[in-house]
């Protein structure tokens, strides 16, 4: 890395003496979590209610997966701005096969995770064999697929979904969501591959030096491909999770995902430019999203407000964590 | 050769401009094609009342496009303008309210409004170090906040002269579309010949390099994203002009709509190269395909897959090179 002109960087300022720059950057995110949630619960006895909590988990849940995946593309310096397309889609299909019979659902999901792969791979190929940018890729993506669910549509979508969905959306397993769990255990895997496996570790490689990767030999197109294709996938996955809360689907379920999955990912410290954070800080980051969301209601403040804090919180953590930062070369 | 270092700013400039032609021939190709193609298609489309339709319909996408235009040359992006512009529309026709006097008041206010929005854009994003992508989505959010504060619903009325902006023909040209080619030159006369202008492509070019030719990339962000957030109120007026009232989500899909023209008449992502022509070509291509599809009779879904593939090919034909962001 080069040296910068200006030499007033903030995390040469965090480098100096003792790290509390270092110390804030990890966990001064969580701290405001818990600063937060004490001053809500003060404030409003309801928030630490277990009836709440699960609540806003189970609210939480879907934009929870479709941020594990958001996560692994923005580690390989991309972005994916077709996850809400692809979880509209995958609703789309599932209510598609107007199946009432619970023994659908295997081959529901097979449908969703094939469409999945199949964006994930077009993205995936365009980004890293055609060297387009990714914000173009995947916004081209987007729009393609939103005409192909409208043809296939045609305006109309049907709403007959096998009753295993509204357990998988809002359901609970001894008093706990069971979209919760799906996230917990997809959130595990994930976390293993990145910060265990060796695929991880290639894929921050990647993220940090596409150059330096390539001159070791790794295989950097196949890897981002990979990225692409497994947050599309899950994408995918959160639709049908997504669907089964809602109840019911429309054109645009998952509406607002592709940018709240990204300012959650990017809260948690995962960096726009790649290679730096992880699932678990991403999750963080939608915690806290859902806590303030929840606060606002709770407090018996207008519903915009959470726009408005949404909107403040994602800038300000991210010029606190440099995870947004934006090295101009 | 003694031209090289009288004005290093200037020349890094004309260098990033040179590069345009061959992108700008192919949009102009596929306008040529998409032209023949509507003249096959239907027998009512060459006609002169249709392409003066064709001609007023732009203007929304333009201005927006424009201020994009802008944003992008500095290497920047503003997912902002959707969000200004509903801010803005319901302000508009919310404090005119059916009140002539108030007309200029309130479109001189929400123009200066949106530039000092998009000014603190460029500010944050300069000095708090945040990508731009990070910023106006944050700022999208705020806006949109403000806006369904202000009114969940359309409010306020306009008054039947102001209707003039999106009605009015001089010619049989609309006003609004008068206006957006005005614009685009003045924008262009600016870029390509004024020392901020070109200033603009090189902070987008190259950053520090920019500012070791002593240029202010801080205030050319300001600016840049001043003037995005000035169009995009423009569009908002326009808009309010066309509809009759504001609306909370009137700018809802602008935010990537206004970024079609824009990469597929030629200006890169990364910054620097490109420009408000190609735009122009960008703007009128996509007017002209969404015109012959309705002609087609063919639903606006294949509209967007058209347009999908559109971009894709547009970018494969400008390869970016090098840049992943």
């Amino acid at each position: 890395m080069s040296e910068p002109v200006s030499g007033e960087l903030p995390t040469d300022r965090a480098a100096s003496s003792f790290p509390t720059g270092q110390l804030l950057s990890k966990y001064g995110l969580l701290g405001f979590l818990v600063a937060n949630a004490l001053v809500v619960s003060v404030l409003s006895p309801a928030f630490l209610k277990p009836e709440n909590i699960a609540n806003v988990l189970t609210q939480a849940a879907p934009l929870g997966i479709v941020v594990l995946g958001q996560t692994f593309v923005l580690l390989v310096g991309g972005v994916d701005l077709s996850v809400a397309s692809v979880m509209a889609t995958s609703a789309v299909i599932a209510t598609g096969f107007a199946a009432t019979d619970n023994r659908m659902v295997p081959v529901i999901f097979a449908a969703a995770i094939g469409l999945g792969l199949v964006v994930g791979l077009v993205n995936g190929f365009l980004v890293a064999k055609r060297n387009v940018s990714p914000f173009l890729a995947t916004l081209a993506t987007t729009i393609v697929l939103q005409g192909l669910r409208f043809l296939y549509t045609q305006g109309s979508t049907g709403s007959t979904l096998p009753s295993a969905f509204a357990l998988m959306g809002a359901g609970r397993f001894i008093g706990v969501p069971v979209n919760l769990i799906a996230l917990v255990v997809l959130a595990a895997i994930f976390g293993f591959v990145l910060l265990v496996s060796k695929y991880g570790r290639k894929i921050y490689l990647v993220g940090n030096n596409v150059r330096g990767a390539i001159l070791v030999g790794l295989p950097t197109d196949r890897i981002i491909i990979g990225c692409y294709a497994l947050c599309s996938v899950i994408a995918a996955i959160a639709g049908l999770f997504l669907v089964g809360y809602v109840g019911q689907v429309d054109q645009w379920t998952g509406k607002g995902y592709e940018l709240d999955s990204i300012v959650a990912a990017v809260m948690g410290g995962v960096a726009i430019t790649g290679g730096r954070g992880n699932v678990f800080g991403a999750l963080l980051g939608v915690v806290v999203l859902v806590v303030m969301f929840n606060a606002v209601i709770l407090l018996g403040l207008p519903v915009q407000v959470q726009l408005i804090l949404k909107g403040v919180i994602v800038i300000a953590a991210s010029a606190f964590y440099l995870s947004g930062s934006w090295e101009r070369t | 050769m003694s031209a090289v270092t009288s004005d290093p700013p200037r020349t890094a400039a004309r260098q990033a401009i040179r590069q345009m032609p061959v992108s700008l021939l192919v949009v102009l190709g596929l306008i040529v094609l998409l032209l023949a193609i509507g003249v096959i298609a239907s027998p009512r489309f060459a006609s002169l009342n249709n392409f003066r339709n064709i001609f007023q319909q732009s203007a929304a996408l333009g201005f927006v496009s424009l201020g994009q235009t802008i944003v992008v040359l500095t290497g920047g992006i503003d997912l902002s303008v959707g969000a200004m512009i509903s801010l803005t529309s319901n302000f508009t026709s919310g404090w005119i309210d059916g009140d002539p006097n108030m007309v200029v008041p309130v479109v001189v206010g929400v123009i200066a409004l949106g530039a000092a929005i998009g000014c603190v854009n460029g500010a944050l994003s300069h000095y708090l170090r945040v990508h731009p992508l990070i910023v106006t989505l944050g700022m999208a959010a705020i806006l949109q906040g403000c806006t369904l504060l202000y009114s969940l619903a359309p409010v306020g009325k306009v008054t039947d002269d102001f209707e003039a902006f999106a009605y009015g023909r001089i010619f049989g040209l609309s006003y609004g579309g008068l206006a957006m080619l005005a614009l685009f030159a003045l924008v262009g006369v600016f870029l390509h010949r004024t020392r901020t202008g070109n200033a603009i492509y090189v902070v987008g070019g190259d950053a520090r390099g920019a500012r070791l030719l002593g240029i202010s990339v801080a205030w050319t962000m300001m600016l840049a994203y001043a003037m995005s957030g000035a169009c995009a109120a423009l569009t908002a007026v326009y808009l309010v002009s066309r509809m009759g009232s504001g609306d909370p989500w009137r700018g809802d899909g602008f935010d990537l709509a206004s970024i079609t023209p824009v990469v597929v008449g030629g200006t890169a992502l990364s910054g620097g190269r490109g420009g408000p022509l190609g735009t122009l070509l960008g703007v009128y291509l996509i007017s002209l395909l969404n015109n012959i599809l309705n002609f087609m009779d063919v639903s606006t879904f294949y509209q967007w897959i058209v347009q999908g593939l559109i971009i894709i090919t547009a970018v494969a034909i400008h390869v970016e090179k090098g840049r992943r962001a």
